[in-house]
This record gives structure tokens, sequence and C-alpha cells, in this order.
């Protein structure tokens, strides 16, 4: 993974061999992948291409994309979260509620402050008392709906004056005649991808992520390292649930129940890999629209739903195991 | 869960205070998923509500939490207990048969609550008493020819695949389409799973894919909500009669402010005690029919006043 990250010297001296185009498809395999898919949906589909529609799904995909930033950045340092989808059920929940109790904008505060305190029990769980991760999140999934279900009662909540609120800016708006949540997802992920490659914090995470104890040995404070990763990914959290609950206008306690495994397939499909230690942001952009595109892409084909699941996870083992293949330099593998 | 939990606690500690008092009967109820929408935790109130009202029953209130395995648990608990009565809101009308069954071997009457169960199953209940859905597919269906005037293209938005309300609501408004107005093509069918962001990401998905929607039937206001909202962002809203089933808060508002054609008024209130009545009734030895619907009339902006605002 390490390698595919560095620019290919074969691409820069001027000359393309056969040999600069097969490294170029193995590093870059996952972009050559989506333009290839959004070719094949567009013979199909006069609309797949239209920018109306592309908009459309870049804005749908928005949300599950803000989050996965969060949860990439978790991943590289090491750890899973499988809490966000209860996560993003509480904001939601929260800050629609609040809405109409104590105005938006302090509507907004407490749901951040909130939300961020839930990631700080992740991170305090896992990066200081090093529990496991995969265990600490799935409780937090449990646990989290259950918050949501004492708060609301099991109510939906709805914001009553739906065209009078600039909360409506969220997830309805548009700014130079981009949608604002793809603004969202476009500048987090920009910005997240800065921090990952660029400051010293971005490679403390890779390094924690990718091993441990040689991060310890040479100084890093990896608890700390583990906890913020957290505070970041409970912050997308948040960032989405702005979005989705500006979108909808309104809350089931369970609006968030499935987006974990959402998230994890668009991460997984961009090609980060969940034992830590590599990744990259940009990828996960990628992995998420592709998962966008491809939901959109069946239903305007007229498949129905559960297609589009089978479709999708199909895909998804197949890219993982490209990945695998091109690594071990074989499609199959004859030996343990 | 905790939620769950510590309602149904208090349930039985409220059913053992009761129980020092003159009671007649025992009745236990599981239910399908309190606390994952409005409707069913509107439900549990009313029917704990009526249950004391009433004040010669004795009730234990047990929520499945969605899960099938869990529901069927439950109703060999209740059947240990040696409830007089059991009302079960099945989270599948097929896999809690042989439970049913059960019960009915060990002489305990079932009542089946809102949603119905497989044919083969209806030997071994007492009575189901809940809303006709497939009925309620039909109004939706005469709302939608009066609206369109017997002409145009439409979409549907379902609920629950595989949950039998959403498949009865579905098959209702088809063949009734189809006998009242031919003229009117539905041209997609595509679940919404009774949520609304769901919806709305589909309704957004047939904007782009038709250039022309006349009508839109969603399995539920919630979800019909949501694709109120995809039509009004794509600017699109004016042009499309929306009709949904289950009347919400939201698509009550929406009827009163003329952007949404109308409904199907059920309350979950008629719904908890209609169950509450048919169990007493069986119990009573009344001569009660196998099926017992509640009235559900359509609702539309002509009629709106007649009817309160929903509390879900």
């Amino acid at each position: 993974m390490a390698s595919a990250e560095q620019t290919n010297p074969q691409l820069l001296n001027g000359r393309i061999s056969r040999a600069g185009i097969l490294s170029f498809l193995s590093a870059q395999g996952i972009l050559v992948f989506f333009l290839l898919s959004m070719f094949v949906f567009s013979l199909f589909s006069e609309q797949f291409l239209s920018q109306s529609n592309i908009m459309t799904v870049v804005r749908q995909a928005s949300i599950i994309g803000i989050i996965a930033v969060g949860v990439t950045v978790v991943i590289i340092g090491g750890n899973l979260d499988l809490s966000v989808g209860s996560m993003l059920s509480f904001a939601t929940v929260l800050v629609v509620d609040l809405h109409d109790k104590i105005g938006p904008m302090n509507a907004i505060l407490v749901m951040f402050a909130f939300t961020l305190l839930l990631g700080a029990v992740n991170g305090f769980l896992i990066g200081l008392m090093r529990l496991n991760s995969l265990i600490v999140t799935l409780a937090m999934l449990s646990v989290i709906q259950g918050l949501v279900l004492i708060y609301s009662g099991g109510q939906n909540v709805d914001i009553a004056n739906q065209d009078g609120t600039w909360f409506a800016f969220f997830g309805r708006g548009y700014v130079l005649g981009i949608a604002v949540p793809v603004l969202l997802f476009g500048l987090l992920a920009l910005l997240m991808q800065i921090v990952m490659s660029y400051t010293g914090y971005g490679r403390r995470i890779f390094a924690v992520g990718g091993n441990p104890m040689a991060s310890v040995y040479s100084g890093i404070r990896r608890n700390w390292c583990v906890f913020s990763t957290y505070l970041i990914s409970a912050f997308c959290v948040a960032c989405a649930a702005l979005v989705l609950g500006s979108r909808v206008m309104g809350s089931q306690n369970n609006v968030g129940q499935g987006y974990e495994l959402l998230v994890l397939a668009g991460i997984i499909l961009g090609g980060t890999s969940l034992l830590g230690g590599a990744g990259s942001i940009w990828k996960t952009v990628i992995g998420v629209l592709i998962l966008g595109f491809i939901q959109n892409g069946l239903l305007l084909m007229g498949y129905p739903y559960y297609t589009q699941w089978i479709v999708t996870w199909v895909i998804i083992i197949l890219a993982v195991w490209l990945d695998l293949a091109n690594k071990r330099k074989r499609l199959l593998t004859t030996h343990s | 869960m905790f939620y769950k939990t510590a309602l149904a606690t208090s349930v039985l500690l409220l059913a053992s205070g009761i129980a020092h008092a003159d009671s007649t009967y025992r009745i236990g109820i599981t239910q399908n998923n309190v606390g994952v929408d409005s409707y069913q935790t509107t439900y549990e109130r009313a029917f704990v509500a009526a249950a004391e009202a009433n004040g010669s029953v004795d009730i234990v209130v047990l929520d499945a939490g969605g899960d099938v395995a869990r529901q069927i648990g439950q109703m060999q608990d209740l059947v240990q207990q040696r409830m007089d009565a059991i009302i079960i809101w099945p989270t599948d009308g097929q896999a809690v048969i042989p439970a049913i069954r059960q019960a009915n071997n060990a002489g305990i009457p079932v009542v089946v609550t809102n949603s119905r169960i497989a044919d083969a199953g209806m030997d071994f209940i007492a009575a189901f008493s809940g809303p006709d859905n497939v009925e309620q597919g039909a109004y939706a269906a005469e709302m939608m020819c009066e609206a369109l005037e017997g002409e145009g293209q439409i979409v549907q938005i379902s609920g629950q695949p595989g949950y039998t309300t959403a498949i009865e609501r579905a098959a209702g408004f088809e063949e009734r389409l189809a006998e009242l107005c031919p003229d009117v093509e539905l041209m997609e069918t595509q679940p919404g799973n009774w949520n609304r962001e769901r919806a709305q990401r589909v309704m957004e998905d047939f904007l782009t894919k038709y250039d022309r929607i006349d009508g839109v039937y969603s399995g539920d206001d919630n979800m019909g909500v949501g694709a109120l909202n995809a039509a009004k962002d794509a600017g699109r809203a004016g042009d499309i009669v929306f009709i949904g089933a289950t009347n919400f808060a939201v698509g009550y508002d929406a009827i009163a402010r003329g952007e949404y054609y109308g409904s199907i008024y059920q309350s979950p209130v008629d719904d908890a005690e209609a169950a509450l009545q048919t169990a007493l009734d069986v119990l009573a030895g009344e001569e009660v029919p196998k099926l017992n619907f509640f009235e559900t009339p359509k609702i539309t902006a002509e009629n709106l006043e007649e009817f309160d605002r929903p509390v879900f």
C-alpha cells in the first residue's frame, strides 16, 4: 500500500512503457474501476451521466462520505468504529428535536458537544484503556441506540416550520451552484487528506496504525493519538447529522441504522486496509462515490432493492480479491 | 433497549400491583418493535391505558424488538405463565406460527394484532384484530384515480420488503388501480423501508429517471413526506399528486398546506383498544369473527377537520 502512494517514476520520465501502464493500473486500480463502472452504467441508462443525476448521487453519497472520512482516520490508526450508525441516529434525533425547543444555533452546539462526548467515550475506552475497538464500538452501537430511545421515548421528531429556518441550509442549500452537503464532504475530505499526508500528526497516526510498538519506542504518545481519531470520527458524524437532519427535517430513532456497514463498504472499496497503517482519504472518497453510483445506477436500470445489496457486496469482495491478487501477483493461492 | 426494558419492567410491576385487586383475566402481549416508530410507541401506551381503564384485566407487556426468535421465546414464556389470553403483534407472518400453535394447544386463545399472519396459521388463532391493509391500499388507489382524473403515470414507494403490511398495501393498491383506472400506469415500485431518508433517496432517483411523474403512492406518510421533500427540492412538487397511508402528523400538516393530496387515517389508539377488546370478547365466550377490522377512513383536505392531528 505504502509504495502505491508514491509517484511512479516510470510515468514521470515521459516515456510510457507497458510496465509503466501495468504498474499505473495496479496502483490506481480503484480509479480505473470507477471510470469503467461509470461507463458501463451509462450504456444502460441515458440519464446516468446527466449533470443532474451526478449531482443527485454525489449529494446522496455525501452523508456516508462525511462519516467515512472520519472512520478512515480511525482505521488508518489501527482501529475500527462500528458505532457511527447509532451515533448518527443520536446526533440527528438530538439536533432535530432541540431545533424547535432552543433554536437552531443552540441545538447545533449541544449536538456537537454530546456527539464529541460519545467520541471521547470511545476514545477513552479504546485509546487510553486499550480495549479492543471492535468490541467497544459494537457495544457502543447498542448503548447509543438505547440512549436514543430513552431520549425520544420512541417518538419520531420533526421540525415544525420546515421552510422558514436557516437550518435548511446544511441539507438543502447551495453555494455557487454546489449543494452544501457536497461542499461539506469535499472540504472535510480535503482538510483530512492534507492533515494525514502533510502534517506530523497524520504521520503519527500512520505510524501508530502500522506498528504500534515501534511508534511507542519512537516517542509517539500512542494512546492519545488513538483517542484523537475517535474525536475526529465523532466530529464527522456530527457534521453528517447536520446534513441528514436538515435534508429530512425530521428523524426516526433508527435513522442511522446500517450506516456503519455502508461506511465500511465505501472505505474497503476505496482500498484502505482494515489492518491499519495504510490507506488514504481520497481513496475513501472514490470508494464512497462508486458505492453511490452503483446503487443509483442499478435503480435507474430498474433493478429491485435486493439486487443492489448483492451486487454491491459482490463488487466489494471482487475489489478486495483483485487488490490481494495484485499484491501477491497471482489470482489464486495454492498454499496457505 | 434500556427504555424498553424499563418500560416492560414498570408494566410488570404495575401488573402485579393490579393483581391484588379483584382481577379477572390475565392477558399477555408480545409486540413487534416498540420504540422503532411512533405508531408502535403510541400503540403500547394506549394498550396499557386501556387495560388500566378497564380495571378487570391484568397485563404482561413484552416487546420482541423486531426479533422473530425473541418473540417465539416470549410466546413460550407467556404460555408457561398460564395467561388467559395472548395477544401477538407478529414480527413475521410465517415464522411465529409454530409458537402460536403451541399456545393454542395449551388451550390459550391467541389474538393477532395489527399485522396478519399467513393463512396456514389462521386455524390456531382465536381472532385477528387490526386494520385492513388490503382495503387501505384500495382506498389509496381510489384517491389516486380521483386526483388524476383517471389518467397518468405514477410510482410507488413501498414499506419493508417481506413485511405483511407492506405487501398487503401494495397488493390492494395495485389491484384496485388496475380495475378502476387502467389508464393510470404504475411505472415502478421500490421499497422505502418505512424510512423517510431512504424514501427521499428513492424519489430523487425516480425524478431523475422519469421526466414525467403525475403521482406517488407511499406505504405510509413518513415515506410520503420524504418523497415530497425530494420533489420540492427538484421544483416538481406542484406537478405531482402525493398519496400515503397511515396518516402521520407530518402528513396531516402537509395535507393542510395543500402539498399532499390524501392519506389513510389509522389510529394506533383504535388499534390497541380493538386488540384488547377482541381478546376480552374471546375470553367472555362471545362469538368473535376471525377477522376484526377497525375503521381506517380516507383523509383529504376536504375532511381534514373531522380528524385530530395524529400524535406521531
